[in-house]
């Protein structure tokens, strides 16, 4: 039994303990210490050596599946488990019996979390076409259990997701098929060695269904119109847990098969127009798109986790931007931004549902003024919003800054204005999510809200140590990043521990860092040593234009916020992609009432009749010709 | 005590006090504070009237009195000068006293127009305050009806040499001398009149309390003083409140 079997067994295993201790908070805790062996197994996995490689493995019509742990995988696989241990850690305490008490399962919760990451681990260490795939239809159900668990809006999403996954899951299917019919073999190393001698046009079929199908996954445009409800009306931790990792499952297949299967050299040979446009540059722009529409869209929601979902997409669009300028900094960039974002996005999403657990609410237009009651929540969504921002001196910045160099030097200025605008956007839009939640006047109904309990603080903070480490020393996990790099046949990036180091462009987090805090270290001093006082006021005690406030007056308004900026994108962007997905919907009914109405036909022989009738005299008047 | 002689009446000049905060370099930086403090003033205009109109070109590139160090805020907690410009009426006065109490210390009163002289034309109205300086300390006036730019730009170097000095210390005698301002306030609103500051404890956090802080008219204050309502500001962590169930 190799390092790989015992995490696969220990995380199946781990399944059926979920739905036997859930039940209980100590259980829970158990099941928290659970995560962290699983982590620390991966962490006994040396990629690329035997310990990696499963013993397990079968003949599927004479094709060998197996499963090997490759360093790519290893990154998406560490941050999974990390972020699945956080989110169990936030629902055992107070958050899991509050839910449990008001109807949720938490049975299924956990054991849907364990599914999702049992499903993912044998995604990312598949070793060939037909495990890869087995990985990928297990993964796509895993993540409807999740998101069936939160009824209602949540319901409706589940089921759009479905059939866009299914959609999904055939194109990868038609492209297994497809691949098979053309290289003879479903093994990686066999594929990516015959893909040269594979004709352009099946080339480019072989690719566009593999990458349209994870495309869906990985909510690129035109394909994201699922994820923003699917993942936002999930129960908490399972909502941060989708929202920080699951939909990366598609960048982890598009690496491996775009970039290591059809590599580098076959990837360039797909183009159209005598070279003018390749399929590179058309995954470039839609990753731009991706990453500019949804952010602009985030910025107009009302509901804390509608607006973070629809960043997830977004920010989606950075990490394959990075990946597919496939040279060494973009690339690295691109998939730092992967674990970046998972930390983050998943400290944001826990931010969010401790304000619904104390208040009940994630409307923005319902809240404001939290910063007094529920500080450390506070601190959690400040540190996560600068992190998704992108300012340092928190990891993403980091991420984002190699993306936008690597676009520079490589000669992209177009999609580099195109990455600069998105992160305009995500400023504004976190601001909002910040501004309305925390800040300005707190509401009357929200007097006697307390903090939220240490058991869902705790896994806050932690992350955003998480977050602030990486930020300023983000050569720890630049090093995994290497790796993974060299798994798919990319240049490994040159990095230091505090940030890179490379004729592309040289970052250092720690003098970043360090400058950074000695200028507000010497505006510290100046105020707190000599003779700087602060001064605690009742709220009412507040300019509104010398009006005086009273607890019932609304002073501080949020809705809709931006109104001038929206007043000028909104005709731009308005409902598009909603009108293609409906129009696509109306087709595909058309057609089946077509058929529908074909076989209800009172007398259908008659028509069987003239359509033979019709082809006899075709084939004769050919035959005769 | 008359109004006039109210009116004619030097401030006493008194150095500011280090406010017990033992800091032993406090004095050795008072000129270089009183220096740098003169050179950056943020001005919260309080434009109540026709003087109004001679500020925009006192800002902007004609006049520009950001060259001497002093630009427009648009909050009383940030800003050092207020600038009250033109007649104050009851009900606008109000709203001038809450500001300014709103503001925090050193800061600096401006009445720019002769309605805050004397209420100017409009002497004879109902509704007029005629005298800024009755309900808040005023460090300088700029009389004219409208004063021009130039001379809106005299008064504000004339003030930056009194701060330069350490010769602008109205803000002190409100609170030293916080019964005498609240009385007349309370006969212009009616005893009842409160802000939602606590002038009274500022005073001591300055260390400005003096005997005629309180007075009969703070007694009265206190007798009508209701608590403000509910959303004190203050960290919710060792909240020691009733949780809604």
């Amino acid at each position: 039994m190799s390092d790989l079997d015992l995490l696969l067994s220990v995380a199946a295993i781990a399944i059926v303990l979920n739905g036997l201790l859930a039940g209980q908070q100590l259980g829970r805790w158990v099941l928290t210490a659970l995560y962290a062996l699983q982590f620390a197994l991966l962490f006994s996995i040396a990629p690329g050596t035997d310990g990696a490689q499963s013993a397990v493995a079968f003949h599927l019509l004479d094709n060998p599946v197996g499963w090997q742990l490759s360093a790519f995988g290893w990154f998406f696989a560490m941050i999974t488990i990390g972020i699945a241990g956080f989110c169990a850690a936030y629902a055992a305490g107070e958050w899991g019996a509050t839910n449990a008490g008001s109807g949720l399962s938490m049975r299924w919760l956990y054991a849907g979390l364990q599914i999702n990451v049992t499903a993912m681990l044998l995604l990312l260490s598949a070793g060939d076409l037909i495990s890869l795939f087995i990985g990928w239809e297990l993964t796509s159900w895993a993540g409807l259990i999740l998101m069936l668990l939160g009824g209602g809006q949540a319901l409706l999403a589940a089921r759009r997701y479905i059939i866009y996954a299914i959609a999904g899951g055939m194109a990868i299917f038609a492209g297994l098929v497809m691949t098979a019919g053309a290289t003879g073999s479903l093994q990686y190393a066999e594929v990516a060695a015959a893909i040269a001698s594979v004709s352009t046009g099946t080339l480019w079929a072989i690719t566009l269904l593999f990458v349209v199908g994870f495309a869906v996954k990985m909510a690129i445009l035109p394909f994201h119109l699922w994820q923003p409800p699917a993942y936002a009306f999930s129960p908490g931790p399972a909502s941060a847990f989708l929202g920080a990792i699951s939909a990366r499952m598609g960048l982890f297949a598009i690496g491996l098969v775009v970039l290591k299967l059809i590599g580098l050299d076959g990837f360039a040979s797909l183009s159209l127009w005598r070279d003018v446009i390749n399929l590179r540059d058309i995954l470039l722009w839609a990753a731009a798109f991706t990453a500019i529409l949804p952010t602009y869209v985030a910025m107009r929601q009302n509901d804390a986790r509608l607006l973070l979902s629809w960043h997830g997409v977004g920010q989606g669009g950075y990490m394959l931007l990075g990946l597919m300028i496939t040279d060494s900094l973009g690339s690295a960039g691109g998939l730092l931004h992967v674990f970046n974002y998972a930390t983050y996005q998943a400290i944001l999403l826990m931010a969010v549902f401790a304000v619904i657990h104390r208040t009940g609410t994630a409307d923005l237009n319902r809240l404001g003024g939290l910063v007094a009651r529920m500080p450390l929540t506070f601190l959690a969504m400040l540190i996560g919003i600068i992190g998704l921002a992108g300012l340092p001196p928190m990891n993403g910045f980091v991420s984002k800054w190699m993306v936008y160099r690597s676009l520079v030097t490589e000669g992209m200025p177009l999609l580099f204005v195109a990455s600069v605008i998105s992160t305009l956007g995500t400023v504004l839009s976190v601001y909002k999510l910040l501004h309305n939640t925390f800040l300005g006047q707190l509401r009357l109904e929200h007097e006697y809200v307390k903090e939220a309990p240490w058991s869902m603080t705790v896994p806050m903070m932690l992350l955003c140590t998480v977050v602030f480490v990486t930020g300023v020393m983000p050569g720890l996990v630049l090093g995994y990043i290497a790796d993974a790099q060299a798994a798919i046949g990319l240049t490994p990036v040159a990095f230091v521990l505090g940030g890179i180091e490379s004729k592309a462009g040289s970052l250092d987090m720690i003098w970043i860092t360090g400058v950074l805090f000695a200028g507000f270290g010497i505006g510290a001093i100046l105020f707190y040593l000599m003779g700087g006082r602060t001064k605690r006021v009742h709220q009412l005690d507040n300019y509104a234009g010398g009006h005086f406030l009273t607890a019932d007056v609304r002073y501080q308004y949020s809705d809709n916020f931006y109104a001038g900026l929206m007043h000028r994108i909104r005709p731009w962007y308005r409902g598009t992609f909603e009108w293609a997905e409906s129009a696509l919907v109306s087709a595909v009914g058309a057609a089946s009432s077509a058929a529908r109405g074909f076989f209800e036909q009172a007398n259908p022989a008659l028509w069987v009749l003239v359509g033979t009738t019709l082809i006899v005299t075709w084939v004769m008047w050919h035959a005769l010709g | 005590m008359s109004d006039n002689e109210l009116v004619n009446q030097q401030f006493p000049v008194k150095v500011e006090q280090p406010g017990g905060s033992g800091n032993i370099f406090a004095r050795v930086f008072d000129e270089l504070t009183a220096f740098c403090r003169s050179r950056s003033l943020f001005i919260l205009h309080y434009c109540t009237g026709c003087g109004a109109i001679e500020l925009p070109p006192a800002m902007t590139s004609r006049f520009d009195m950001e060259r001497l160090g002093i630009s427009p805020m648009v909050s009383p907690r940030q800003a050092d000068i207020l600038l009250i410009t033109g007649y104050v009426s009851v009900k606008t006065l109000k709203r001038v006293i809450l500001t300014y109490e709103q503001m925090g210390s050193p800061k600096y009163v401006i009445g720019i127009c002769s309605c805050t002289v004397n209420g100017g034309m409009y002497w004879q109205s109902y509704a007029t305050a005629k005298k800024l300086n009755d309900y808040m300390p005023v460090d300088l006036y700029i009389a004219g009806c409208m004063p021009r730019p130039e001379a809106v730009i005299t008064g504000l170097r004339q003030l930056m040499e009194n701060i330069r000095r350490g010769e602008a210390n109205g803000w002190q005698d409100y609170y030293q001398r916080y019964d005498h301002y609240l009385g007349h306030q309370q006969r212009l609103f009616g005893e009842t009149w409160q802000t939602p500051t606590d002038v009274i404890a500022e005073a001591k956090h300055y260390g400005l309390f003096s005997n005629e802080t309180l007075g009969e008219h703070t007694k009265l204050l206190q007798q009508h003083q209701k608590p403000l309502e509910a959303l004190e500001m203050r960290l919710g962590l060792d909240s020691k409140d009733k949780v809604e169930p």
